[in-house]
């Protein structure tokens, strides 16, 4: 009970009447513990490893007999899954929808995983898609899509950007984007392009309010995507001219961090910054590298010194922007 | 010993969560939470948790860079053209120690000046001048000390509590002045080492040092409890907080079998781990250790003791499996998956309304909650489509961890 010496001093600073700070105590001693954010976490991670389990599962005994049960079992698991999900839907609106609770969407998104598990093991068992590859990876993303916005999900939403990618031949996923691998000119235009896309529609959803809360997920995947895309295809040289990527990753830098600040969604601040400082420095080492005055002792110390001006620029400029920027105890509305 | 951060800071802080809680509980009118944010200023800087990151990773590179620029300086400074063996660690030594003393100089000024508040620029200052005060004790030990065969730095050597004891020193200074959560853990840790230093100078110290370890949490715990009750437990509540998770943390750790089997294994210098004395003693605690936290944490309602008790279940799973492969991977994944969803439901809905003081409601409003973006996010990065795996491809016995990693007690 830490916080009882403050109501006594609220208190006695007349800044609350007697009686209730009498209540506000009784409140404290009585309020009920929240295991709101355990049950969230525990519940993602059973998801995560029944998907995950039978996922390999079934792919360890694709010859074994009794297959079939398996697929039984999962098809009547994905199917109570929506079932449930379905029963606990709300109206459609363009608008955020209030949260029909935490077992329904948590179950929506297990349907979603089983889902992916049974078709993908109907694929690699049956060819169901025949050698229409694209069409099994295109269903999913329909799918979710169209989960995502019924039933008002941004994890489904998610997911359905990832399947989007896989089927334009990319990962989405935020922290394997620079894995994409044999990065040549084609992969990098298909994530330039999709990743302008997601970013186009996430400022339209915004700005149409069309579940404008979907605009972050589209934004934060699309943006991340575009810029490391570009900045990859920068650095191993697969897109030609250097100049011209630099720009497009500056510009879109900046559009994200305009767009953070308007927003008040700080990760593209920390995105916007990040990417940009890194195209920029890489930009001018470039330009100086091509007037040839590398490799000198003088040069290394140059590069120190670019360094460490840029980054105390850097610190200062952030540091000037609070006023605009909020802290975290405005974020905390407190 | 003063506080360097203005201590109302952390108080006022406080109030106003309170306030903001008893204001959307319906208990505060508007006016009166006016009232108490007036008499209650936050005038310190402390951007979000990103912008915290960036200015983290921005102020570590102008000082690093900065320390280089230095380290240059002095070399270009000193005799090139006598060699003798110490001169480099000199040239390090007096760098690290100018730097360490340069970078505490500019936080002190920029705590004054900004009214920076644990905002990540400050953090990064602390931590780096840390780590330089030490290098520096490293450098100069390195040329004082007499002259030892092999590596002295071995957790046995008589030389290292020379290198510890002036780094304790340190990180309590600036645990008690600046109250930073991660130097009062590296200060605990700290104390661990030169603990487990001492006992394997002697023969039986080894047999010792699991219990000398418990002990050493146990002390801590109520060291942390005692400290609790001062009037500044505000200005240290997240250094508390953190000592008692590490306190339970390493009681656990001490007592599980894992992990006296293996760093017994590795102090003795074996490829392979042989049964341990009192193997019995550690298989009980093993078990009942994180099934005793979770009791504790939700009969008392305290979050540290259900967060580590989580975390230590998942521990003792993980130890269940390093030495008995109790079933196949995929299908205990499956099996403990199944579990939890089904737990979870019943928790639910036992919980629909409250009962023993427990409510699965959360405490905050919805736009308070910035995680639920994130949350999409940490979606899109574990649950993709599990592609055929390639001949040899095993899943890992499931993930564990991921409790409380937004940080919230």
């Amino acid at each position: 009970m830490r916080v009882l010496p403050l109501i006594a001093e609220l208190r006695a600073r007349g800044l609350l009447e007697p009686e209730q700070a009498a209540g506000l105590e009784a409140h404290e001693r009585t309020r009920p513990f929240s295991l709101h954010y355990e049950i969230r976490t525990l519940l993602y991670l059973g998801i995560t490893l029944l998907s995950g389990g039978l996922g390999v599962l079934l792919y360890d005994h694709l010859d074994d007999l009794g297959h079939g049960a398996v697929v039984v079992l999962i098809s009547l698991l994905t199917a109570a899954c929506f079932t449930y999900a379905a029963r606990h839907r709300r109206p459609f609106s363009w608008a955020q929808v209030p949260n029909s609770g935490l077992l329904p969407d948590y179950l929506l998104l297990l349907g979603c995983l089983l889902f992916l598990v049974l078709e993908g093991y109907l694929q690699a068992q049956y060819t169901l898609f025949g050698t229409r590859y694209g069409l099994a990876l295109a269903v999913p993303a329909a799918l979710f899509f169209y989960l995502a916005y019924r039933l008002d999900h941004r994890g489904v939403l998610s997911m359905g950007i990832t399947a989007l990618a896989a089927w334009a031949g990319l990962s989405v996923q935020p922290l394997s984007i620079f894995e994409n691998q044999f990065l040549t000119a084609p992969v990098s235009r298909a994530a330039l392009g999709l990743g302008a896309a997601l970013l186009v529609a996430g400022w339209l959803s915004e700005t149409r309010h069309r579940k404008a809360h979907f605009a972050y997920t589209y934004l934060l995947l699309g943006g991340n995507l575009l810029l490391a895309a570009a900045t990859a295809a920068l650095f191993a040289e697969v897109l030609r001219p250097a100049g011209l990527l630099v720009l497009l990753i500056l510009g879109v830098s900046a559009g994200l961090f305009w767009y953070g600040r308007r927003a008040h969604a700080h990760v593209f601040l920390l995105l916007g910054a990040a990417y940009g400082y890194v195209a920029l420095t890489y930009g001018l080492f470039r330009f100086f590298d091509s007037l040839g005055t590398s490799g000198s002792e003088l040069w290394f110390t140059f590069c120190l010194y670019y360094f460490l001006v840029s980054a105390v620029a850097a610190v200062w400029f952030l540091t000037h922007l609070k006023r605009l920027a909020g802290t975290a105890a405005h974020a905390q509305n407190l | 010993m003063r506080k360097i951060y203005n201590p109302a800071w952390a108080h006022h802080e406080a109030m106003r969560q309170a306030a903001q809680r008893w204001h959307r509980a319906g208990r505060l009118p508007q006016p009166q939470l006016e009232a108490i944010r007036a008499a209650y200023p936050l005038d310190f800087y402390r951007p979000t948790i990103y912008l915290r990151i960036l200015l983290f990773l921005l102020v570590s590179l102008a000082y690093l860079v900065a320390a280089g620029l230095l380290g240059l300086f002095i070399y270009s400074l000193t005799d090139t053209h006598s060699y003798h063996a110490g001169r480099e660690t000199l040239v390090f030594g007096s760098t690290f120690l100018l730097a360490a003393l340069a970078g505490q100089f500019v936080l002190l000024n920029l705590i004054r000046t900004s009214r920076l508040y644990h905002a990540g620029s400050d953090q990064a200052l602390l931590y780096l001048s840390l780590g330089f005060a030490a290098a520096t004790v490293f450098c100069f030990l390195e040329v004082g000390r007499p002259p030892v065969e092999g590596d002295w730095l071995t957790l046995g050597s008589a030389y290292l509590p020379l290198l510890l004891v002036p780094v304790l020193g340190l990180l309590l200074l600036a645990t008690v002045s600046y109250a930073d959560p991660l130097v009062a853990a590296a200060a605990y840790l700290t104390t661990l080492a030169l603990l487990a230093n001492l006992l394997l100078r002697f023969g039986s110290g080894r047999l010792l040092l699991p219990f000398a370890v418990m002990a050493a949490a146990v002390g801590l715990y109520y060291l942390v409890r005692r400290l609790g009750r001062r009037p500044d437990y505000w200005y240290y509540r997240y250094c508390l907080l953190t000592l008692k998770a590490l306190a339970l943390a390493t009681f656990y750790l001490g007592g599980n079998y894992l992990m006296v089997r293996e760093a017994n294994a590795a102090l003795s210098g074996d490829y392979v781990s042989r049964q341990i004395p009192f193997a019995l003693i550690f298989y009980l605690l093993t078990a009942l250790l994180p099934l005793a936290y979770l009791a504790h944490g939700l009969r008392r309602p305290d979050r540290v003791w259900l967060l580590t008790g989580l975390a230590a279940l998942a521990f003792s799973g993980y130890t269940v499996r390093f030495y008995h492969s109790v079933l196949p991977p995929a299908v205990a994944s499956a099996l403990i998956g199944a579990g939890l969803v089904a737990l979870m439901a019943l928790a639910l809905r036992y919980l629909r309304t409250p009962r023993h003081g427990l409510t699965a409601d959360p405490d905050d409003a919805p736009s308070e909650r910035p995680g639920l973006n994130l949350e999409a996010l940490i979606v899109a990065q574990t649950a993709h489509a599990p592609q055929a795996p390639e001949p040899g491809f095993q899943f890992g016995g499931g993930q564990t961890g991921g409790g409380g990693a937004e940080g919230k007690w």
